[in-house]
């Protein structure tokens, strides 16, 4: 995708062109809308690139589950259509005393009332699934094998060249330096490359989404900020070995599982911030490895190629910020997705497509109502890893 | 004496082992790779695509030892009835042990000093009356490079080269730890003092310290041609370890090719062994391991080895994981240094890490930044004398070759030794993608075992040739720890 010019006019602009603003332009222009994509960099390099590949359905409250219920028909639906991998290999939640099966049993009620067949299973069934799993001290597990993952870089290509393809434009190294608001109504906005007019925007930019508020000149209190957490990579193994994405509390909020490539990816509940450093760090590469290996003992002999750090652009309840703002026509955000952003994209695209082309969306968008901060009226914290 | 010793070998030492079964003659103490090398043993071990590979250019090299895989080739010593067998990149040691671990060994230093190449040394030196240093050098012995080579370096002239570091390693004092086969795994600013995390077989060493000398040296380039990952074909450095160190030849005939050939010719005669120079090689042919060299005219050469001699550029992974910056000058990516040799405040940079130049220069340069940080520490130091002696030597230039992309077949031109083939590399640049991040993450380019350090420069080639962009305004993903390859089982270490 060589840098597009910046056109003169859009009827929709999108800030930031990660797996989210993406999705919603590809989402968009499917349906015939003008739009276009200005990011800074390009496609896709922010978080999106640096995240480690999970999807999953597995959430602890109604809306969280619907939502990601959606979107892995649209994973499934886009990856057969445009040919990216989307493995549904499963997530595999280590269970290892009775209060934490307690409230899994409460997560897996919900899930399987609203349809995500989710199951408990035991240690045995466990090893199964990865027979490298060490469950000596595993006492249940929580396994949806309808969960899955995809390779971040390709999805997010896949999306992007097929919303051009739609009409979408997609314009890198652009970056949004402010607005042209007239009477509380968007007109347009600066860029280091011009000014495009437009009077709707979507903020998609996640970590960067309070710079954009700013600009806005957004009147309420929306808290997204940027916490750095890291992950690390070892030498590629057979494919294969470990299909699920595995989660263990108990071992430092770990998360890992193996790319199409054969290394094994992941990390833990290592967080630092609010901060924009991306320096991976020492202990991080201690606390890692130390987890990893209670988890997987096979992993002790493979040699860790690289550590590296990205954003969870993280809300008090860690749920994402989605919606339209009254203040300012036509401004939505769609951003603080908290670490699992990757996976709830393509039902993100949909719920904002469907807001800004007719006004309400079938999915429990109010679930993320950027207004709850200034009301007081925070959410249940989602479930979260790393 | 085995097919390709070029020295008798301690008797006493003789031990055998078991390759694929086979009986071999070998020396205790000699690195499995260059102990069956001796024997006539190049193909060592498979890609994951099915590319036969040696030990002794870019890529892992894995193999089955007593039954464990996935052991490396290069850094395990040969034992009495050893049995070593191929494997393919991939396969890994599924039961493992389970340990506490090693304990991990914690000091405190004034100066951490990381290569104890000439300017490792050279700084050592300068610091040791004041000053604590811990030296870590990955390699078993001390000199770096200049330990490869079998004949008088400029400005040590009359001595041999091992004499040389002999004799100055000789002279460091108490105040020294010298820490060999330690990789240091990067480098990392803690407020109050720096952490140099190293690992030592299965031990962590944990260095803190007030200065970080980056001693890092350079890495030898790869010259790009048609299977120039296959056994048999030698990059210079471990063409010279071999001869220089264990007293192994490379071949019986072998090609030079590259830009500086006179790296390793002088060599060559010295130990006798039969080379023809092939100044632009196309495509190297064998069945286990090189047999033939074919030419850019179409001259075929019959022989048992190549070796790649074509400069050196500083290794920049240790330069960019402390927080450096880097800019494109003489020919190659080059720290950007203050006016007291800094990456940053605390961080030193000497030697070929710096610039290409000669030995001497290089530990001029090592006691230069010594003599920075003994000022700093507000002891008596005249860096001005060794600046000045410094400015006798212009670094080198190195030069940019343009890559005959019409004349390769570029599916088997190897730009990255983890099955990244110039192709893929290319075909991604011509779709127009000219951003190295995106063009790691496509291809696997620098996402391997050596982090770039043997391919991203090329890449970088890849992407000025194709998109007409100047090598200077090439932004060079920085290196992430760890600097070199860790297990995991060392890391896991608690306490």
């Amino acid at each position: 995708m060589p840098t597009r010019e910046l056109p003169e006019k859009s009827e929709i602009v999108i800030i930031g062109g990660g797996i989210v603003g993406v999705t919603l332009a590809h989402e968009l222009a499917r349906r015939g809308e003008e739009v276009t994509v200005v990011e800074k960099r390009f496609i896709g390099s922010g978080s999106t690139f640096r995240c480690g590949t999970g999807i999953r359905q597995q959430f602890n409250d109604e809306a969280n589950v619907r939502v990601m219920k959606r979107s892995v028909e649209l994973w499934k639906k886009y990856s057969e259509e445009y040919g990216f991998p989307f493995e549904q290999t499963g997530y595999l939640f280590l269970l290892y005393d009775e209060d934490e099966i307690e409230a899994f049993k409460e997560n897996i009620k919900l899930q399987n009332r609203l349809g995500v067949p989710t199951r408990l299973i035991t240690p045995e069934e466990a090893k199964d699934v990865v027979p490298l799993l060490d469950i000596s001290e595993v006492i249940a597990a929580s396994w949806n094998p309808t969960d899955g993952k995809a390779d971040p870089f390709h999805s997010t290509t896949a999306f992007a060249l097929n919303a051009e393809k739609f009409g979408a434009r997609l314009v890198e190294y652009t970056e949004v330096k402010n607005f042209i608001i007239e009477n509380g109504e968007i007109k347009g906005l600066k860029t280091n490359r011009g000014i495009i007019k437009t009077s709707i925007v979507v903020n998609a930019t996640n970590a960067w989404a309070k710079l954009i508020n700013a600009m806005a000149g957004v009147p309420i209190k929306i808290p997204i900020e940027p916490y750095k957490h890291q992950a690390v990579i070892t030498q590629p193994i057979r494919p294969g070995t470990i299909k699920p994405m595995i989660i263990s509390f108990k071992y430092g909020h770990a998360y890992l599982t193996q790319t199409s490539h054969g290394g094994i990816i992941g990390g833990v509940g290592y967080e630092e911030g609010p901060t924009y450093d991306l320096t991976p760090s020492y202990a991080f590469l201690r606390e890692v490895s130390y987890y990893f290996t209670k988890i997987i003992p096979a992993l002790r002999e493979l040699l860790i190629l690289r550590t590296w750090a990205g954003y969870y652009a993280k809300t008090p309840d860690n749920n994402p910020v989605i919606g339209r703002l009254e203040e300012i026509s036509d401004y939505y955000i769609a951003a603080g997705f908290s670490g699992h952003g990757f996976m709830m994209a393509p039902a993100v695209a949909e719920m904002v497509a469907n807001l800004i082309t007719k006004g309400k969306t079938g999915l429990p968008v109010e679930w993320y109502d950027p207004y709850r901060f200034e009301r007081g009226e925070l959410r249940s914290t989602a479930l979260q890893m790393g | 004496m085995r097919p390709l010793d070029l020295t008798e070998k301690d008797p006493s030492r003789k031990v055998t082992i078991y390759f694929e079964g086979r009986p071999l003659e070998v020396y205790e103490g000699e690195k499995l790779a260059v102990a069956l090398l001796a024997n006539g043993i190049y193909w060592l071990t498979t890609s994951t695509e099915g590319r036969k590979k040696g030990a002794f250019t870019f890529g892992p090299v894995p193999m089955v030892v007593n039954g464990v895989k996935n052991i490396d080739a290069r850094k395990t010593a040969v034992r009495n009835g050893m049995r070593v067998e191929r494997q393919r990149y991939g396969e890994f040691q599924e039961a493992v042990e389970v340990d506490e671990g090693k304990p991990v060994e914690r000091l405190v230093v004034d100066v951490a000093i990381i290569g104890s190449g000439p300017a490792g040394i050279g700084a050592t030196l300068e610091v040791q009356e004041n000053l604590t240093v811990a030296l870590i050098e990955e390699k078993s012995w001390l000199g770096g490079d200049m330990w490869l080579k079998g004949l008088p370096q400029e400005g040590f002239e009359g001595k041999e080269p091992k004499q040389v570091i002999e004799e100055l390693t000789s002279k460091f004092n108490d105040n020294v730890r010298v820490f060999l086969k330690t990789t240091a795994l990067g480098v990392f600013d803690e407020g109050e003092y720096f952490l140099v995390p190293a690992v030592h077989g299965e031990r962590l060493i944990e260095v803190m310290t007030k200065r970080v000398v980056l001693a890092t040296g350079a890495v030898d380039n790869i010259l790009l041609f048609e299977n120039n990952d296959m056994p048999g074909v030698f990059r210079r450095d471990f063409a010279l370890e071999v001869m220089n160190v264990w007293g192994v030849a490379p071949g019986r005939k072998v090609a030079v090719v590259g830009s500086r050939p006179e790296d390793v010719t002088a060599e060559l005669e010295r130990w006798g062994i039969e080379y023809v120079v092939v100044p632009n090689p196309k495509r190297v042919e064998g069945e286990e391991k090189v047999e033939r060299l074919i030419d850019m005219n179409g001259n075929v050469y019959e022989i048992d080895a190549v070796i790649i001699s074509d400069g050196r550029r500083p290794d920049i992974n240790s330069i960019t994981q402390a927080g450096g910056k880097l800019r494109f000058k003489r020919g190659y990516y080059m720290p950007v240094l203050d006016e007291m040799h800094r990456i940053r405040e605390g961080i030193y940079v000497a030697g070929s890490a710096v610039s290409i130049k000669p030995h001497y220069a290089n530990y001029i340069e090592g006691r230069l930044v010594g003599a920075y940080i003994l000022r700093e520490f507000g002891y008596e130091a005249q860096p001005c004398v060794y600046e000045e002696r410094l400015r006798n030597y212009e670094p080198e230039v190195m030069s940019v070759h343009g890559i005959p992309f019409d004349v390769f077949h570029l599916k088997d031109v190897q730009i990255c030794g983890c099955d990244v083939s110039l192709e893929k590399v290319d075909d991604v640049v011509r779709w127009g993608i000219t951003d190295l991040q995106v063009i790691k993450r496509l291809t696997h380019l620098a996402m391997g075992f050596c982090q770039g350090r043997y391919c991203l420069f090329n890449g970088a080639v890849v992407v000025a040739q194709r998109a007409g962009i100047d090598m200077s305004k090439i932004d060079l993903p920085a290196a992430r720890p760890p600097l070199k390859n860790v297990k995991m089982k060392v890391m896991a270490t608690r306490g």
